[in-house]
């Protein structure tokens, strides 16, 4: 049976009594500890927060945690922390790295690097997030929110294979993915509704990982049977899709930013190209969905 | 009515039945030409309005044994003024199809090109369009481009895929199946050949370029060869069953074309899309029947 929300992502890990060992670079952070907290106390995560021991301990007190949760590892040198972090999970210590209170360039720019990073080899760095709407039946795959501007094909193709990888790894045995356009109709003019019509012949000749796949498709014809009704579009996503793939960073930020406002939406998102599950939240994002990244990065361990 | 010409020789029949259609001969004054155009008066396929020197008309019509009586005269003894006039009468809808006689195909194509008094729209494109008769092939085969435009960027591809539709349409056919043919049926992105056909393809899906099943891209085995087809395991909607070919540059098509006449006793009509009216552009080297089938093509097609 495919996972078809966020709190069942977290039962499923909850069943499975497997415990992921998550290295947090410079863990001295509240958002991160709160985070990790739930994760561990539902037994499906152990936290080994690299960083400033004292501040780690102050948090740890104040949010009133139960401190033997967490394994603790002293270094107040940044830099020094995470990349102790880093070769944790390079050196299979740890199944997941998490970013703690350090700047997001300078986690990133380590998980690059090409000798001691966390890149599986000529990967592309992409985000997918799972996205939970009330309004929507199902989880909702989104990709690219976060990490490239304006991806090219061979971009596209790789936010396409992540995107299916995660799909598959919540249970859903041939996703149903949309390529989101303004319109349906194929212009020439527009590189992506190019790409589109490209990326959907090579799923059709078995060049792409087995999945439904149409595009360019609004977002109506994506996710709402009734518009595709109404618009007579013949497509085989049918309104029904579990992976929305976006022209470019703007639309897809915007999206899942507007369904997280607005629509009562909650997510877990994942860095892409990684060997093993890299975790980086953006601080605004709410308590709940900085758990379910958590929650993410340990299911994306399973069967590896 | 439709009726599905399945043979080049069922166009006769067809176009007996419908309301007949005027064909004008730009400069028709050579034996080639006006024994084509007569049989095809005999057949009840066109009447015919032969634009060029009388003297000369009426020494072929002696030599070849021809009525003049059964076709009009307009004379005009230089070829370049013969065929703006022959053009000019089409425009004028005194006829309504364009056929080349004895002057060079330049001056035949310049004639139907003039900006001012020519037959082609702002922005259309000229394209060839022949329609292929395989003995080895359960059905007729519709190809383009094989001899006008070189390498058809993706617009020149809408425009051919379009003329070829309307082509098969032509002949009955109500849903055609266009293959566009690249050297693979693997899309390769590094291959402009197998990109628009893969756009292509999505256009069709999309309705955009009307009633139509488009796959491709296709290597030309799996557009015709329904074995070659399933031997691959390939699923696809065309496959094996193409009504039209469209051919990512001339040298494919031009070659393809030609091996079907020569190896392969294939015969064939032809005539240029895009103009105001079908327009025949046969060349001395064409036997009387392809001649004729163009003729019969040309009018079928015409309004």
């Amino acid at each position: 049976m495919a996972i078809s929300s966020l709190n069942e992502l977290t039962d499923v890990l909850k069943q499975k009594a497997r415990k992921f060992k998550i290295a947090v670079a410079c863990g001295n952070d509240a958002n991160t500890i709160n985070a990790l907290y739930e994760a561990a106390d539902n037994g499906f995560a152990t936290p080994v927060l690299i960083g400033d021991e004292t501040k780690i301990q102050d948090i740890i007190k104040e949010q009133n945690l139960d401190g033997s949760l967490f394994n603790i590892i002293d270094e107040k040198d940044d830099l020094k922390a995470l990349n102790l972090a880093l070769k944790m999970v390079k050196n299979d210590e740890a199944d997941v790295l998490m970013k703690g209170l350090i700047g997001t360039d300078k986690f990133l720019h380590a998980v690059l690097n090409k000798e001691n990073g966390l890149m599986k080899p000529k990967a592309v760095m992409s985000y997918v997030c799972a996205v939970e709407v009330p309004k929507y039946h199902k989880l909702l795959f989104v990709t690219d929110t976060a990490v490239l501007p304006y991806p090219d094909l061979s971009q596209k193709i790789a936010m396409l294979k992540y995107s299916i990888a995660m799909a598959k790894q919540f249970g859903i045995e041939k996703p149903k993915v949309a390529l989101i356009g303004a319109s349906e109709k194929i212009n020439n003019g527009f590189q992506n509704s190019n790409d589109y019509a490209v990326m959907c012949k090579m799923v059709e000749r078995g060049q792409l990982p087995d999945c439904i796949i149409d595009g360019p498709l609004d977002i109506f014809l994506a996710c709402d049977k009734e518009s595709v009704a109404i618009k007579g579009v013949s497509t085989p996503v049918n309104g029904d899709a579990d992976i929305l793939l976006f022209p470019n960073l703007e639309a897809c930020n915007s999206f899942y930013k507007g369904l997280m406002l607005f629509a009562g939406g909650e997510l877990a998102g994942l860095i892409q190209g990684t060997e093993k599950p890299v975790v980086v939240m953006s601080r605004s994002e709410s308590e709940k969905s900085k758990y379910y990244c958590v929650a993410l990065a340990c299911l994306m361990c399973l069967n590896k | 009515m439709f009726v599905m010409i399945t043979k080049l020789d069922n166009l006769f029949g067809v176009l007996k039945s419908r309301p007949s259609k005027r064909l004008i001969g730009a400069y028709a004054c050579d034996s080639h030409t006006l024994d084509a155009i007569y049989k095809a008066i005999n057949l009840g396929i066109v009447e015919a309005t032969i634009v060029g020197d009388t003297n000369l008309i009426e020494q072929t019509c002696k030599k070849d044994n021809l009525d003049m009586s059964k076709f009009t005269v307009v004379h005009e003894p230089v070829d370049v003024k013969a065929a703006a006039k022959a053009v000019d009468m089409i425009n004028k809808g005194e006829g309504n199809l364009l056929m080349k006689g004895l002057l060079s195909t330049d001056k035949y194509m310049r004639a139907i090109l003039n900006k001012e008094n020519g037959l082609v729209p702002p922005k259309a494109v000229l394209s060839h369009v022949t329609v292929i008769e395989n003995p080895n092939y359960h059905k007729l085969l519709v190809v383009g481009d094989v001899a006008i435009i070189p390498q058809p960027d993706f617009s020149q591809k809408v425009a051919i895929a379009k003329y070829l539709i309307n082509t098969a349409k032509g002949l009955g056919i109500e849903t055609p199946k266009l293959a566009v043919i690249a050297a693979t049926e693997q899309v390769m992105e590094k291959m402009q050949a197998c990109v628009d056909a893969s756009i292509l393809a999505k256009m069709g899906d999309r309705g955009q370029l009307g009633k139509v099943i488009i796959d491709g891209p296709l290597s030309f085995d799996l557009a015709v060869d329904k074995e070659s087809v399933e031997i691959k395991g390939l699923k696809s909607p065309v496959a094996g069953d193409a009504d039209c070919l469209l051919f990512p540059n001339i040298e494919s098509g031009n070659v393809f074309y030609k091996t079907n006449t020569k190896f392969c006793g294939a015969e064939l009509g032809a005539f240029v899309a895009g103009a105001k009216c079908p327009c025949v552009l046969s060349s001395r080297g064409d036997s009387v029947k392809t001649k004729l089938y163009s003729i019969a093509l040309s009018a079928l097609l015409a309004k």
